[in-house]
């Protein structure tokens, strides 16, 4: 019986693997390089015991738990202990993030394209395909875990020691892990890669979201929600391993549950199932615009409610942030009440500029879906009629990449009202909408230099579109860690991100923002033309 | 003058994919009312060539024109007068194939009407169904019906047939016919021989991207052979060394062979063999199989080895 089910699954890892082979070493060298690279030079940022100390009162406050996780670290503060508490959840992000899009691929990606009906035809076992995308995944979360590991005890900092680098590697390893097994679950409720990739980053969202509100309210319910797990390891103080079992165990009910699934289900079908569709068009579909909002409406209306859903919960702890009495009472007599209100607004302003970069973030990631699928959508074959039709490549060029920067704008203006709202109902002396305004209008243009960016790729080079992901990550990198690890300054001016104020606590800078706006419109005049002269795939 | 000129003309036309010359010299024109049949074997360049006529790949040399507009540069005026169905369909999966025959004849500025109703029925497709659930036979279907609804002045069909069924073939055929008896062009690139038989008036064979023939059918058969098998009471010696003789082979001994002849030569050695006094003499009338096998026997054309 087994041997039915598993015939050949040797084979299919071994095709999985030179399929994925560039990705999975790309990620690999990315990750590990990455995270080595920041222990080696951890010990320079933080040196003195002067500058660990007053890194630590930083992390304390509210803004910098709801982006890196509660602060648990007891004194002595050691160099070692600032890097688990701003690495991990980081890093556990990103290879979530890596391990959605590889199970996605080998998955729903394969059933997809039709070329898992090839490979079932053949003595393969039954659950062999879903069986070689979890020894893949099993096999690269391992590899990283292990470089993780060995890379800290290279890069030895002041207070690591061999226990807690190990385990930092396996909780990083098994979290990311975890996910990938969430996917393949999903993958088999799903019935096609789109809503597979979707749903996934939506149960991340909103593990994401209700980590940092327990975080910030009560560090102990984190416990309800695995992807807070990460948080608990207790890294280079009590050094708990008992969290990564938790997480390996529910990794392998997840695993055990997508293949319960797999086994039951027909091929090409999900568990939700496809409903029937209109027998004619609607008036409204009658071109490459309302044919894209047709297709992806769905994706886009996801993207907003998540967004304003992750700026509203930002928003519903701006009094806990935002009041200093609360901590100390004795600072009321101290400041008066109008400068401690006036100190109130500093703090929360400070931390919606910081949260500004989780906002942009999340808006950019639909955008640049939005703009690389008019390579993906070519690539296939449902442009090729369409370029049969009196319809102008300018006409699907600028559609798509109208609608990618609209839906920027639209998915971090959806953050950022969320944020006023649920602000404006829980702080006694809110923040006014036109703060919110100038954050909206001083990334603008920093974003829609990146989407222009892709929009470029698409347009001369569409083999190498995945350069607007690196980017995109590479954004996230700096703004979220940048300030942390003192990245330098050219660095963080790698991405157009980085050259925003930090608006509100700045005024917007105007001069840069025309400028950016400019550089969009170049970008897209260089990409229009690439588009309109470029052969388009077969 | 104005209803002689061409329809479609192209003039050695090239493609080239990095060092891959797909289109080597494609020369060939169809005129107003006519069906053009399009054949030759895999890769030989057939969507290529059609590629390049939608303007969804950019030539590298020659030229070619459709209502006597350059493809590239006017192609969306072209578009605007053509419907096209491609060989292999893909459709928006999340579409129902009812809005996506919309959308089609929207964006080519044409209406759903009741000839759409009556071409869904005709085809026997499930409107209402997601695109993602219709089989290859179904998604040509709804790319047939798109097609076949749009009042269009040349059609170009890139084996649209491959996944119907033999009822859909022939509701397929019937409406070409119909288009034929409307005046309309039609290039058809097609495997089915039965279909290109039938239904064209000119016949263009590409290979290795090479136009290397093109005429009427009538025209064509000159170049095809007929099968005969003969038995005469003299030996047939002289038979091998005779022009246009193939595929000699012996039944029983030198006075019973089988041989293929070409048409052009049919007469010269009927005389020979009428010379050899006949006992019995079986032909069998040329094919367009045998002509087609002919030019898809590769890699040296045939004409070459025979010295025609």
């Amino acid at each position: 019986m087994s041997e039915q089910l598993l015939t050949r699954t040797g084979l299919l890892i071994r095709l999985n693997l030179k399929r994925d082979w560039t990705k999975i070493l790309i990620w690999t060298l990315a990750l590990a390089g990455l995270f080595t690279a920041i222990a080696a030079k951890f010990d320079g940022i933080y040196s003195t015991q002067k500058a660990i100390d007053s890194v630590v009162v930083t992390l304390k406050t509210p803004a910098m738990i709801s982006l890196f996780g509660a602060f648990t670290a007891k004194a002595p503060y050691t160099t070692a202990k600032i890097f688990a508490t701003e690495m991990v959840v980081f890093m556990a992000m990103v290879m979530i993030i890596m391990n959605i899009m590889l199970a996605v691929a080998t998955t729903r990606g394969e059933e997809d394209d039709g070329l898992l009906e090839l490979v079932r035809a053949h003595s393969v076992g039954r659950l062999a395909p879903l069986t070689a995308g979890i020894v893949e995944l099993t096999g690269l979360n391992v590899v990283i875990g292990l470089l993780f590991g060995a890379g800290l005890q290279v890069a030895g900092m002041p207070g690591a020691n061999t226990t807690g680098n190990w385990l930092i590697g396996a909780g990083l390893a098994a979290m990311g892990w975890l996910f990938g097994m969430l996917t393949l679950l999903v993958a088999q409720l799903a019935d096609n890669a789109g809503e597979t990739t979707m749903l996934s980053y939506a149960i991340f969202g909103i593990m994401y979201i209700a980590r940092m509100g327990t975080d910030v309210s009560n560090p102990k319910l984190t416990w309800w929600i695995p992807f807070g797990w990460i948080e608990k390891l207790s890294i280079y103080q009590h050094n708990d391993w008992l969290p990564v079992l938790w997480i390996l165990l529910l990794g392998m009910v997840v695993a055990i549950a997508a293949a319960g699934l797999n086994w039951k289900r027909d091929l090409g079908a999900g568990f939700l199932a496809t409903r029937q569709g209109r027998p004619t068009a609607s008036p409204l579909l009658r071109g490459p615009l309302s044919l894209l909002w047709r297709n992806s409406r769905t994706t886009v209306i996801a993207w907003l409610v998540g967004s304003f859903v992750l700026g509203a919960s930002y928003g519903s702890i701006f009094n806990t942030i935002g009041d200093l009495a609360k901590s100390n009472p004795m600072i009321k007599q101290l400041l008066g009440a109008t400068a401690l209100a006036a100190a109130n607004r500093v703090i929360v302003k400070n931390f919606i500029a910081v949260l500004a970069i989780v906002v942009v973030i999340v808006a950019l990631i639909p955008a640049v879906q939005t703009m690389l699928k008019l390579v993906s959508d070519e690539n296939k074959g449902y442009l090729h009629q369409l370029y049969a039709t009196a319809t102008s490549r300018w006409q699907v060029w600028g559609s798509y990449t109208g609608f990618a920067l609209v839906e920027a704008i639209l998915v971090a203006f959806a953050g950022f009202g969320g944020m006023y709202l649920t602000g404006a109902v829980v702080m006694s002396d809110p923040i006014k909408w036109l703060t919110y305004w100038h954050v909206l209008l001083a990334y603008v243009p920093a974003m829609l230099v990146m989407i222009a960016f892709a929009s470029f790729l698409a347009g001369w080079l569409p083999k190498w579109r995945v350069l607007a992901w690196v980017w995109v990550l590479y954004g996230f990198f700096s703004l979220y860690l940048g300030a942390l690890i003192k990245l330098p300054t050219w660095a963080k001016k790698l991405t157009p991100l980085g050259f925003v104020n930090k608006v509100p606590l700045h005024a917007i800078d105007w001069s840069t923002n025309w400028w950016l706006l400019a550089l969009t419109v170049l970008i897209l005049v260089v990409a229009s033309l690439g588009y309109r002269h470029r052969d388009l795939a077969q | 003058m104005a209803t002689t000129a061409p329809l479609l003309k192209i003039s050695h036309l090239q493609k080239r994919f990095g060092k891959f010359q797909a289109l080597k010299n494609i020369d060939f024109e169809i005129y107003p009312g006519e069906v053009f049949g399009f054949i030759g074997p895999n890769g030989a360049g057939k969507s290529t060539t059609i590629r390049v006529l939608l303007g969804i790949l950019k030539a590298s040399g020659g030229s070619a024109t459709i209502f006597g507009q350059d493809v590239w540069q006017k192609s969306v005026a072209i578009h605007r007068r053509i419907a096209y169905v491609p060989g292999d369909v893909y459709l928006w999966p999340n579409l129902s194939g009812g809005e996506i025959i919309d959308l089609f004849l929207k964006m080519n500025g044409a209406k759903h009407s009741a000839t759409t109703d009556a071409l869904i029925k005709e085809f026997g497709l499930d409107p209402r169904k997601k695109a993602r659930t219709y089989s290859k036979g179904n998604r040509q279907k709804v790319a047939l019906i798109a097609a076949f609804s749009t009042p269009a002045d040349f059609y170009i069909f890139d084996e649209p047939t491959s996944g119907l069924d033999p009822l859909n073939e022939q509701t397929f055929q019937e409406h070409v016919l119909q288009l034929k008896a409307q005046g309309k062009s039609v290039l058809l690139s097609s495997h089915i021989l039965s279909e290109v038989e039938k239904m064209c008036d000119r016949i263009g064979i590409i290979r290795e991207g090479t136009i290397v023939e093109t005429g009427t059918l009538a025209e064509m058969r000159h170049l095809t052979r007929t099968t005969i098998e003969v038995q005469t009471v003299q030996p047939l010696t002289k038979l091998a060394s005779l022009p246009g003789v193939h595929g000699l082979t012996s039944k029983h001994g030198e006075n019973h062979m089988s041989l293929a002849v070409d048409a052009d030569q049919l007469s010269a050695v009927m005389s020979y063999l009428t010379a050899q006094q006949l006992v019995t003499l079986t032909s069998t009338p040329p094919t367009l199989e045998d002509l087609f096998m002919r030019y898809y026997e590769s890699p040296n054309d045939a004409r070459a080895n025979d010295g025609k």
